[in-house]
């Protein structure tokens, strides 16, 4: 007998050899005597011809879910149930066909030989790295056991802790709030680490944060991007301003770093951190005493404007603003009167300029400059932070009643987070609220009941939050720590049971933007791979088990599909809003919402209706009515580090996959020339930066695109690395954010280090 | 460190052993297919699991991922070109298989499987009509990565882990005597 290559390649290769190899299979009786194992015989023979380059794809419609102002409507091709590409929704115009770098990689993504597999249980204790394969059953029996155990020792279910965040914002995620609701009164780590006090500014002056369609930035005649680097992190958004550009607009970039979207810019000012608010009321100044200030709009629509202009008038020193602000006073001032004579005009405000201990007061001084243009409520103009106006879903993931009987907390109540806040009656009991941006230190110090058990899902509380050496300690003393995950990231490694969760691929689910109008399906376009669950199906596993153990002890249903779940999340708000009969439409790509011009009608949600220059809101909780200049967090070492988001991850997430690595496979910290100089590090040597919080050595990279006396280090997880800038950040508030997200912001920005050559 | 016998069982056996250590889902199914393999090697239960695990499961970054698309595609990814390649040889070897699109075809322990059916039918039926697709299977696809797939391994295992340097071992034995001994063209 011989063996030759080319003729079983040919066998494989040719339809009609092919078929008649088969045809002999099924005669010569080896299927019947195969042995059977993983593989089993095929009684019905598969004669199919065989892939010869044909583009015979099945399509599915997607949607990027995470944390990201573009929310991608994507265009999953499959064949023969294996993802083949994907490609940005043509439907969109807002997707326009194509993604990001990191959405180009979803493929990978979900191939990665890197994913969790199997649900695991750590053996040897957290961090032992000994790991055994368990499975769902016994997983969430143990879970469950030890739930019901914890509710019969403390009398309630306090002790059980959840912290979710922004690793999947599909609305059915909200699930995994809904299996904490549908145990009892528990503890959610709340607030958000991302946008707090701008969220808190807007609200005090406007009663919303809502702002303008981005694609109506095409239009405008002036957009100032004020401490937001689109050109990085909102790819999609970059082609109206450069539409603006090409029609004449001026785009400038305000900013302490020289950033991708600066280097696009009509102009760069080069701000120091921490000032913006005051370049904000010094424009402001400057237009008012040209009398170029929209007084009628002001007028109609505006509370307490006098007593802002009063302010101005006494406490506003040009002079002061250039000095402190570094930026010279012609500059400022040909920008004011630039920008005012421009119609529309627009601000495009990013969530770093908020991260400082004066956030969100430097928020409200940019909506009154905005305000006092003339251009709120204007097509193309506008203040633009971010917006939930077309997120109103059922949240019927979300909303589970809680068991008969349940005994929660009856301490003060706190918020919930920004988004999916459902409203209710009051209860006697509400849920424990530990703050979000201070976890190591709550989960440490939460008593009465202490937290046994905590929930991680979602989010990568290691790469995410502060002070690791707590942390360690905090999940040290927990009970059981369950993490819900993709890939195994230092969360996982401080983990009691790792479960392994679906990609957006393997779920159906359905998405919204913060940022952009559009509404996605996200159609299930592969089989779940391996033992993976999505988060809405883990929830139901659970209840199973909790109900077999104590029935009536989870009100969560005990199976769900997923697009069932799905489903009900649509409502007629949701297809009036977005103009469709039925969520089948979105099958055919993804439609947007109703054009509507935040504030056009002079409508604010404020108090007083108006927007509101005076806040009496912001002086009961603020201790300032007006929008005035609060200094920035003074310096507590020798220079500020500031920590963006890169353009090849979002957060933790992405970074570790291959084409990520190959572009930015490691951490770098930036640092000026000047100060490059005085401390003798050239490019590449390895520094260590440190503070009062702790150390990271890393390389050095020498550019003038960080001001001196700032170094800049990107916020992420790199793989097999230790590296995350968050172990230089203490947990310092920003002003803001306690109002409407239940805890202030971090002001990240606001840190400081000092560096050596090692 | 222990040394190992050369092991006396049949060529058969250890495929199927290796076959079902690869594909075990427990740290039972592994002990009782360990064992078969080598009754003599002392290790709990426990202990070769989190071993294997480590090697070739996960959570963390493997050793080494026991698939093939692995070492002979791209080192991050599977279900790519490789697998899909395996997935048509399985077809045209009259094989159905129920894990499709949830385990890749080219994971070590189903590709195990393939090869010990596909001699189960020369050696115990003494049915040859696959030994073509046998033999390609061998030469142009396991023994193409599984070389890579234990250097990978042993290079690790023959610090800190035994069982695993001889379960790799084992493996390494099968391939050269089934590469060097049934090839006849
Ligand atoms: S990360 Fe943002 S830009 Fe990239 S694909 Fe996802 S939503 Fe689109």
């Amino acid at each position: 007998m011989s063996y030759s290559k080319e003729k079983v390649e040919s066998i494989l290769n040719n339809g009609i050899s092919r078929r008649s190899f088969l045809k002999g299979l099924a005669a010569s009786g080896v299927l019947s005597s195969l042995p059977g194992g993983i593989l089993q015989a095929n009684e019905d023979l598969n004669t199919k011809i065989p892939y010869l380059g044909q583009k015979n794809y099945q399509t599915f419609r997607n949607a990027c879910p995470r944390n990201c102002y573009d929310t991608c409507s994507i265009k999953t091709y499959v064949k023969d149930g294996v993802m083949q590409f994907i490609e940005g929704a043509t439907e969109s115009t807002y997707t326009r066909g194509g993604c990001c770098v990191k959405g180009n990689s979803y493929v990978k993504r979900v191939y990665s030989a890197r994913r969790l597999k199997f649900p695991m249980m750590q053996v040897g204790g957290k961090g032992s790295g000994n790991w055994k394969r368990v499975s769902w059953d016994y997983a969430m029996e143990t879970i469950a056991k030890k739930l019901l155990e914890m509710k019969k020792e403390d009398g309630t279910l306090l002790g059980a802790a959840l912290t979710k965040y922004s690793g999947n914002f599909g609305i059915t995620h909200y699930g995994v709030e809904g299996m904490f609701n549908s145990i009892g009164y528990t503890t959610r780590l709340a607030g958000t680490p991302c946008w707090p006090a701008g969220i808190d500014a807007q609200n005090l002056d406007m009663g919303d944060m809502w702002c303008n369609d981005p694609e109506e930035m095409k239009d405008s005649k002036f957009i100032i991007l004020w401490g937001v680097n689109p050109a990085s992190n909102s790819v999609h958004s970059m082609k109206y301003i450069y539409e603006a550009k090409s029609k004449g607009a001026k785009v400038v970039v305000i900013d302490p770093v020289f950033t991708e979207a600066a280097s696009k810019a009509s102009q760069y000012i080069q701000i120091k951190t921490g000032t913006d608010g005051l370049l904000a009321l010094g424009m402001a100044k400057i237009i008012i005493d040209a009398n170029l200030h929209d007084q009628k709009w002001l007028d109609a629509n505006s509370k307490g404007y006098k007593e802002y202009k009063a302010y101005l008038d006494k406490e506003i020193k040009l002079d002061n603003v250039s000095k402190i602000t570094g930026i010279p006073l012609a500059m400022i001032k040909e920008l004011a009167l630039s920008f005012v004579k421009a119609k529309p005009a627009t601000i495009w405000m990013g969530y770093g300029m908020q991260r400082h201990t004066n956030g969100g007061s430097m928020i409200r001084a940019i909506d009154a400059l905005v305000a006092v243009s003339g251009n709120i409520g204007k097509y193309a103009g506008g203040a633009r932070y971010g917006h939930l106006s077309t997120w109103g879903f059922n949240y019927a993931a979300l909303s589970q009643t809680k068991p008969e009987g349940s005994v929660g907390y009856t301490g003060p109540e706190g918020a919930k987070g920004e988004f999916a806040q459902v409203g209710g009656e009051k209860a006697a009991y509400t849920d424990r609220f530990l703050n979000i941006n201070k976890t190591a230190r709550e989960l440490l110090n939460a008593k009465e009941p202490k937290v046994r058990l905590l929930w991680v899902a979602c989010k990568n509380v290691f790469s995410q939050d502060f002070d690791r050496n707590q942390l360690i300690r905090a999940f040290q003393q927990l009970d059981l720590v369950v993490v819900a995950d993709q890939f195994f990231n230092e969360t996982v490694k401080w983990a009691d049971i790792v479960l392994p969760v679906a990609t957006q691929f393997e779920e159906y689910d359905v998405n919204v933007s913060y940022w952009h109008y559009w509404l996605s399906l996200n159609e299930q376009a592969i089989k779940p791979l391996f033992e993976v669950k999505s988060d809405v199906e883990i929830a139901a596993l659970l209840s199973k088990h909790m109900n077999k153990l104590e029935a009536g002890s989870c009100t969560f249903p005990q199976s769900v599909d997923t697009k069932a779940m799905t489903i009900k999340e649509f409502n007629p708000g949701i297809y009036e809003q977005f103009g469709i009969k039925s969520w089948e439409e979105l099958k055919n790509g993804s439609v947007k919402a109703k054009a509507v011009i935040p504030y056009a009608d002079g409508k604010f949600k404020t108090p007083s209706g108006k927007f509101e220059f005076y806040s009496d809101k912001a002086l009961e909780l603020f201790g300032s009515a007006l929008p005035t200049y609060l200094e920035v967090r003074k310096p507590y070492d020798k220079f500020r580090m500031t920590s963006p988001h890169s353009r090849w991850s979002l957060h933790s997430q992405f970074q570790n996959l291959e084409w990520m690595e190959d572009m930015h496979p490691e951490p770098y910290v930036y640092i000026n020339p000047d100060d490059a100089e005085a401390k003798m590090v050239k490019e590449g040597d390895t520094v260590a930066v440190f503070n009062k919080q702790g150390l990271l050595r890393v390389k050095a990279k020498v550019t003038d695109n960080v001001q001196a006396g700032t170094v800049l280090m990107y916020e992420q997880w790199y793989n097999n690395n230790i590296y995350n800038v968050n172990e230089l950040v203490d947990d310092t508030s920003s002003d803001m954010g306690a109002f409407k997200t239940g805890a202030p912001g971090v002001a990240l920005h606001d840190t400081f280090v000092n560096f050596r050559k090692l | 460190m222990q040394t190992f016998q050369p092991q006396t069982t049949s060529r058969l056996d250890d495929i199927k052993h290796l076959r079902d250590i690869f594909n075990a889902q427990n740290s039972k199914e592994l002990k009782v297919a360990f064992d078969a393999l080598n009754p003599s090697f002392t290790i709990s239960e426990e202990d070769l699991e989190v071993q294997f695990n480590r090697y070739f499961v996960g959570p963390m970054e493997t050793v080494a991922d026991p698939f093939a698309s692995v070492y002979l595609d791209n080192p991050d990814v599977f279900m790519s070109k490789s697998t899909l390649h395996v997935r048509d040889l399985y077809e045209t070897m009259g094989f159905s298989y129920s894990l499709k699109n949830v385990i890749p075809e080219d994971h070590l322990g189903v590709e195990l499987d393939a090869y010990y059916q596909l001699l189960f039918l020369e050696e115990a039926k003494e049915i040859t009509y696959l030994s073509d697709l046998r033999h390609y299977f061998l030469h142009e696809h396991l023994a193409l990565w599984i070389p890579r797939f234990l250097e990978r391994g042993l290079a690790q295992s023959e610090k800190d882990a035994p069982a695993i340097t001889f379960i790799l071992q084992q493996l390494k034995s099968l391939l050269i005597r089934e590469t060097t001994t049934t090839r006849s063209s």
